[in-house]
């Protein structure tokens, strides 16, 4: 068996597995995410990084959540309909300062954890998305400029 | 009674400003609080208003010390979405600039380190070698910081006379392994300041995830040139060098032999840059929709590169950008406990932090 059919297995999932842009995807049903970290907790993957994307419209956010095991590139999609998630800081010490920054950064809740003072914009308010504050204070800067 | 002393935003022991907590009983550190952010440049955002040719002399400015290794990982990822290959000669190109930085970043690290421990002396060796290590690599870009050497599709230099680089580079190898090397690894200064501090255990190592010098210091065999090989880093014999004791001195021996690896490497490529075109010739870059990631052994560790795009689109929807010390600087904390206040400068610095990088 190989080591991505054992995650397969692992996880109980039947779906294949998707090469993509030099990572291996798979998709993950109506498992949660600290279900997912547990399982790669128990195969002793290596937590990688979360990236977050903020979709168009009023479509919400998509977290990737990256492991390597023995230099393979796992990646899982999370597609978030409001703005939190539950954390998985207590499964996975090492998704500590990322699961701030994307708190700071784009305003998403990970719930069931707390939160130290800001790793960045130090004495700001937490929890905003950044992206749309930085967007709301260029177009009053450059409505100022026009006046 | 315990009592806490800041050290930082601006300390001697630190090369670019970020703020460490220490909570005191005497002179023992019982626990730490780490303050990043006053790098904070908002780079990953302002990659999303920059062309795909601009985009990269943005990313080159992540870090002052391993800009090309920032370049190298997004052109991979952009690589990843247009279906370009570079040429084999490119990709040989891309080894070589990558080590020559490992080299400079590890003697300038080695350089630091020696300050931190009194050793002046060995600070300005370090300095001395680091400067002819940048004349190679400005030799080949014209630059010494920021070389510009990556574009998509390959590399924008050649390197047109490597018979002469890897004289420098051989003469470089015999300076590290006559001078610096054994002064680190033998004289009682070094090893004083040096042994049983700053202990990060294999499973605290592994809880934090931890990457590149820092986990190999700490017993966990894991570099991406040798799981995930990229650029020409396949064709390449080398050695992984781990140390079981997770301390300071660990961290010194696994740099010191990664330099002699770096060289082994060096040479390999030099002798066997195959001929050819350094890149693809396009110009124009049919981005599909979707999203690549790259990674990279940088100098400190595993860079990770997502960047995402829209078909038809000239600039990135996306580009998330995870540095090596974003996954190491929380395991100082761990590191601190216990440790001498006097040790705590040298502890931090061992894992050779980068802020700019960590804050973008």
């Amino acid at each position: 068996m190989s080591p991505l059919e054992s995650i397969s297995e692992k996880l109980g999932t039947t779906e294949p597995w998707i090469e993509r842009g030099g990572a291996h995807w798979l998709p993950l049903g109506a498992m949660n995410v600290r279900e997912l970290a547990s399982a790669m907790n128990g195969l002793r993957a290596r937590f990688v990084t979360i990236t977050a994307y903020q979709l168009p419209k009023e479509e919400g956010f998509r977290l990737e959540y990256h492991w390597d095991l023995g230099g393979q590139l796992l990646g899982f999609s999370f597609q978030l309909a409001g703005n939190s998630i539950e954390s998985i800081y207590d499964l996975c010490e090492a998704v500590d300062w990322i699961e701030r920054e994307i708190h700071e950064g784009f305003g998403i809740d990970f719930t069931g954890r707390e939160y130290e003072p800001l790793l960045l914009r130090k004495g700001d308010t937490p929890g905003v998305n950044l992206r749309e504050a930085v967007a709301a204070s260029n177009a009053v800067a450059a409505s100022k400029e026009k006046i | 009674m315990s009592y806490k002393i800041p050290m930082g935003p601006y300390h001697p022991a630190l090369e670019e400003p970020y703020k460490l907590d220490l909570i005191c009983e005497g002179e023992t550190v019982c626990d730490s609080q780490l303050r990043i952010g006053f790098n904070f440049r908002g780079i990953e955002h302002l990659a999303e208003t920059r062309n795909y040719f601009q985009v990269i002399a943005l990313m080159e400015r992540v870090c002052g010390i391993c800009s090309n290794i920032h370049t190298l990982t997004l052109c991979q990822a952009m690589e990843g979405l247009t279906g370009l290959t570079p040429p084999p000669r490119a990709q040989y190109i891309r080894v070589i600039m990558a080590e020559l930085e490992r080299l400079h970043s590890h003697v300038l690290w080695a350089g630091i380190a020696a300050k931190l421990m009194g050793f002046k002396t060995m600070f300005m060796t370090c300095f001395e070698i680091r400067e002819k290590i940048m004349d190679v690599l400005c030799t080949i870009s014209g630059n010494r910081v920021n070389y510009a050497m990556n574009r998509i599709g390959g590399v924008n230099r050649d390197i047109t006379d490597p018979q002469a680089i890897l004289k420098m580079v051989e003469a470089l190898e015999l300076e590290m392994a006559h001078t610096v090397i054994p002064i680190f690894t033998t004289s009682r200064t070094a090893i004083s300041r040096c042994a049983n501090i700053g202990v990060l255990t294999t499973e605290k190592a592994v809880s934090c995830g931890v990457v590149g010098p820092t986990a190999r210091a700490a017993g966990l065999p894991q570099d991406i040139r040798r799981a995930a090989p990229y650029a020409a880093y396949e064709e390449m014999e080398f050695d992984v060098p781990v140390q079981p004791a997770g301390d300071v001195t660990a961290r010194l021996l696994v740099r010191a032999l990664e330099i002699m690896e770096s060289c082994k490497i060096l040479r390999q490529a030099l002798a066997k840059l195959p001929p050819g075109e350094i890149n693809t010739g396009d110009d124009k870059f049919p981005f599909t929709t979707g999203t690549a990631t790259s990674r990279v052994e940088a100098p400190r560790g595993e860079v990770m590169y997502s960047v995402s795009w829209k078909e038809g689109s000239r600039t990135p929807s996306r580009v998330h950008v995870r540095t090596p010390t974003f996954a190491n600087m929380p395991a100082i904390r761990w590191m601190v406990m216990g440790a001498r206040l006097a040790d705590t400068p040298l502890i931090q610095a061992s894992i050779d932090p980068c802020y700019s990088c960590t804050d973008r």
